[in-house]
């Protein structure tokens, strides 16, 4: 963390670098030294707290096309100048810009490990694709309220330099990045309980705690072939493992999966499995994998022709405290891998 | 709600067997008499922790007979070796293994911990004896899964942000007897905090108490008219989870190890009293915490004033979602149409499956027009706000957060470790730790204030 | 835990024999115990022929 004045390096677009308008565009990454356009603003908020020691500028269209391969162009003219900080923007509501903004503070902190901050309006698309990463400001529209809304970007931008306690979003004037942190409140959790219930009974507003959960709606996919004619493959978050746990899968907070053969199994042998899951107690599906996976009736169906095939590879994870993040990309993974193998239905244990 | 003078004299001692119409504490709605519940609780305080020759309390020092406490405690056959710690707030020490807290209480009359520890005998009616300022602690010794333990900080920035940093600590460590299995070691250890927290308390049996707190609440359909305009609340307590089934003598509710229990009724004061115990599982939620059940208080509080306390219902989280549906279904029932309750406050132990059930069951309420506040807990693991609800229920939207348990915290160096001698080496320096694992940071029946803060 | 599931938008969901054992249950004998498992994957195929437009609950008989 630094104390004392600290190093900036500004980024702006071909417009806001005083490059000229959209028939700039589509230049690449350059850098000069100081503060330019937009930047001489940042450096006017800063004072004696800080310099712009240089000013990195991208055309929106080359940011936009190049994406990934822009971002690492700009990063290295970032890590050049060796900032302290780095402040994008802000962008206001031009589209590119801000998702160029977004995208450049989340690789200047996760590549660099370099503090950033941006700001852009509330309807920007860098907001929504960026706000759990990176502290987003939130500005007008346009330019005319620049300077109040750049104060709060430097004031936000000097904390997160110094290491020191972010305040609450409405209060520093950032998106709320959709993040929790703990702190202390000045009463207990039941006296505020207390109090919430009786405004509701009352028909008073009260602020609930927690947010209500929004999860997008997954259309349901039509199983095409009939049963006698799919392969059907068999998926578990009980967690099921081999003996010794190859995989390594965790107790908690899963990151990995394991894909397991079945491959002229007609069942699952308790002695070659094993199950570190520690959310509920494993010894029933110990004794008898079955009661998890159902191998040995799968295979049955498998015989008897009511289904055509089983998968011959079982996939499975620990689904205890697996952050939805991870839960998402397994689920993909898995989901790509199956549809490969050519299979067309999924049953999926779940405890 | 009368407030009541303080007792004159001691209640008389003695084992209460039989119900009979003999109560201390009865009223008058008309013509008619009915029985209240009533628990004195005499509070003495404490800001001094010693050994001494004899158990005593001096004022406001609490001066305790190690080694006779010792060979009480060794007579368990399930234990072998006990060894008694004292720990002063301030110190710059760290417990460590820590199973359970315990606040000191002790009746003047009637049985302690009822069904545990003593006889099954009425708690919340009659007079116990409590000091302010001391807990005992119990420490698991046997388990390798230390994960599962947690940390007490008596110095430093993190004793702040539990009750256990500022009180007195009584340290219990006791080994298990060759071939103890888990839960007979596990109902040793905690039998062992119950026994040293009457031991403790009955050094104040003497003394004149520092002040006095009186609960009394009558049965639930005797309101007098006056107050008949007060909405009714009723607390759901959800007492212990299914998760993982109760040992045979895992105590909970009187002593039963309440599996597969549906819901049904007690007293507040009952659990006020001692009735009611955490189990061995039950995380983010102490003994001590039940003890000074923070709703109950604070309904009590309000009671007669702002809302007529309804009455509790205890419930255990389900383990099926059969089980779960007809247990919420039960729940509410007994809230909306037995209580008549117009509102109810819902609390939860355990993980996520109790987190759900506690849901469900606020559900039921709702649709049978009972308002409904809930203390969760963040469920998130990643820290993203989308992942702290698992439920999404019409007309379950007053919710309180108690904070998330895996939320890092750095414990900084300490100069000594109690409670856990083989891990002292790791223990003792920085220490990388959760919210979870800091005892008495997270209180699920909401006695803390951390709260997990949307940003 | 079925209401999560809804919750989350999975589209077939059946309801199994229990956390601890959701293909199984150790009260019942070894066959009973098979049998049972059969009949909740035989849920678990119709649900798949069955055509759902939202998060579905589907309970063995």
């Amino acid at each position: 963390m630094a104390s004392g004045p600290l190093r900036v390096v500004c980024f702006v677009n071909q417009f806001f670098g005083q490059l000229g308008g959209e028939e700039k565009a589509g230049v690449g990454p350059q850098v000069t030294d100081g503060a330019v356009g937009a930047a001489r603003a940042v450096q006017q908020v800063l004072g004696e707290a800080g310099t712009v020691v240089a000013t990195v500028i991208c055309g929106d269209n080359y940011t936009a096309e190049q994406g990934e391969r822009a971002v690492a162009e700009l990063l290295a003219l970032v890590a050049a100048a060796r900032p302290d900080l780095v402040i994008a923007g802000p962008a206001f509501l031009a589209g590119r810009y801000g998702v160029a903004c977004g995208a450049l503070c989340a690789a200047v902190q996760a590549k660099l490990k370099i503090p950033a901050v941006t700001g852009m309006q509330a309807e920007n698309p860098g907001v929504d694709l960026y706000r759990r990463q990176v502290y987003i400001v939130q500005t007008g529209a346009e330019a005319t309220r620049m300077l109040a809304e750049v104060k709060r970007l430097i004031a936000l931008g000097l904390k997160l330099a110094r290491g020191e306690a972010i305040g609450a979003p409405a209060v520093e004037g950032y998106f709320a990045r959709g993040v929790t942190r703990n702190v202390v409140t000045g009463a207990t959790a039941a006296d505020r309980a207390t109090a919430m219930l009786l405004d509701k009974l009352a028909g008073r507003p009260f602020a609930s705690e927690v947010p209500r959960p929004a999860f997008p709606s997954v259309p349901a996919p039509r199983l095409v072939k009939t049963l006698e004619g799919a392969t059907i493959a068999l998926v578990t978050d009980g967690g099921l493992v081999p003996r010794g746990n190859p995989d390594g899968i965790e107790a908690l907070n899963a990151t990995r999966y394991g894909a397991y053969s079945i491959e002229g199994k007609a069942g699952l042998e308790a002695a070659q499995y094993d199950n570190p899951h520690r959310g509920y107690d494993t010894s029933w599906v110990k004794q008898d994998p079955h009661r998890l996976v159902p191998v040995d009736v799968a295979r049955d169906l498998e015989q008897s022709g009511a289904i055509g095939k089983l998968h011959e590879t079982v996939y499975s994870t620990v689904g205890v405290a697996t952050t939805l993040a991870h839960s998402a990309r397994m689920g993909q993974e898995i989901a790509e891998k199956l549809r490969a193998a050519g299979v067309d239905a999924v049953i999926l244990t779940s405890t | 709600m009368a407030v009541a003078p303080r007792s004159p004299r001691l209640a008389r001692r003695g084992v209460l067997t039989v119900e009979s119409g003999g109560a201390s504490s009865s009223g008058r709605v008309g013509r008619l008499y009915y029985r209240a519940m009533r628990l004195e609780l005499r509070w003495s305080e404490v800001d001094e922790l010693v050994a001494g020759s004899s158990t005593r309390l001096a004022g406001r020092r609490l001066e305790v007979d190690l080694d006779a406490l010792s060979r009480l405690l060794a007579r368990d056959a399930r234990l072998r070796g006990i060894r008694l710690d004292l720990v002063h707030p301030g110190e710059r020490c760290r417990i460590g293994r820590v199973f359970d807290v315990v606040a000191p209480r002790a009746r003047l009359d009637g049985e302690d911990f009822p069904g545990v520890l003593g006889g099954v005998a009425r708690a919340g009616h009659g007079t116990t004896l409590a000091l302010a300022g001391v807990a005992v602690v119990a420490t698991d010794q046997q388990t390798d899964s230390v994960g599962t333990l947690a940390v007490i900080d008596m110095a430093g920035p993190n004793a702040a942000l539990s009750a256990f940093g500022a009180t007195e600590n009584l340290v219990i460590s006791a080994w298990p007897a060759p071939g103890a299995e888990r839960s007979d070691y596990l109902a040793a250890v905690r039998l062992a905090a119950l026994k040293a927290a009457v031991h403790l308390a009955r050094a104040a049996r003497e003394a004149e108490p520092d002040r006095v707190e009186v609960f009394a609440l009558p049965p639930s359909p005797r309101v007098p008219a006056e107050l008949a305009h007060l909405p009714r609340v009723a607390y759901v307590f959800q007492i212990h989870s299914h998760q993982r089934p109760t040992g045979l003598d895992e105590g909970i509710l009187y002593g039963d190890p309440v599996r597969r229990m549906l819901p049904t009724l007690v007293h507040p004061n009952e659990v006020l009293d001692g009735a009611v115990l955490r189990g061995f599982m039950g995380r983010s939620v102490t003994t001590w915490a039940t003890q000074n059940h923070p709703v109950i208080r604070a309904l009590y509080a309000q009671h007669g004033r702002t809302l007529w306390f309804a009455g509790v219902v205890v419930t255990v989280a389900q383990a099926t979602e059969p089980e779960r549906v007809r247990s919420a279904f039960l729940t509410a029932g007994i809230v909306a149409h037995t209580l008549g309750a117009d509102g109810a406050v819902l609390t939860k132990i355990g993980g996520g499956a109790p987190h759900v059930d506690m849901a469900q069951a606020a559900a039921q309420c709702e649709a049978l027009g009972v308002k409904t506040t809930l203390l969760v807990e963040d469920m998130s693991t990643d820290g993203s706000a989308e992942g702290m609800l698992l439920f999404d229920f019409p007309g379950v939207d007053a919710l309180v957060n108690v904070g998330s348990s895996h939320e890092p915290l750095t414990l900084p160096p300490m100069d000594r470790v109690v409670g856990a001698d083989d891990l002292a080496p790791g223990l003792q320096g920085e220490t990388r730790a959760t919210y979870g694992t800091l005892c008495g940071a997270i209180e699920q029946i909401g006695a803390t204030r951390v709260m997990a803060e949307v940003r | 835990m079925t209401p999560v599931a809804v919750m989350v938008g999975a589209n077939r969901i059946v309801q199994a024999a229990g956390i601890i054992h959701p293909l199984g249950n150790a009260d019942l004998s070894a066959d009973d115990e098979k049998a049972l498992r059969r009949r909740i994957v035989e849920q678990a195929l119709q649900a798949l022929r069955t055509e759902v437009v939202r998060p579905t609950v589907f309970t063995p008989e």
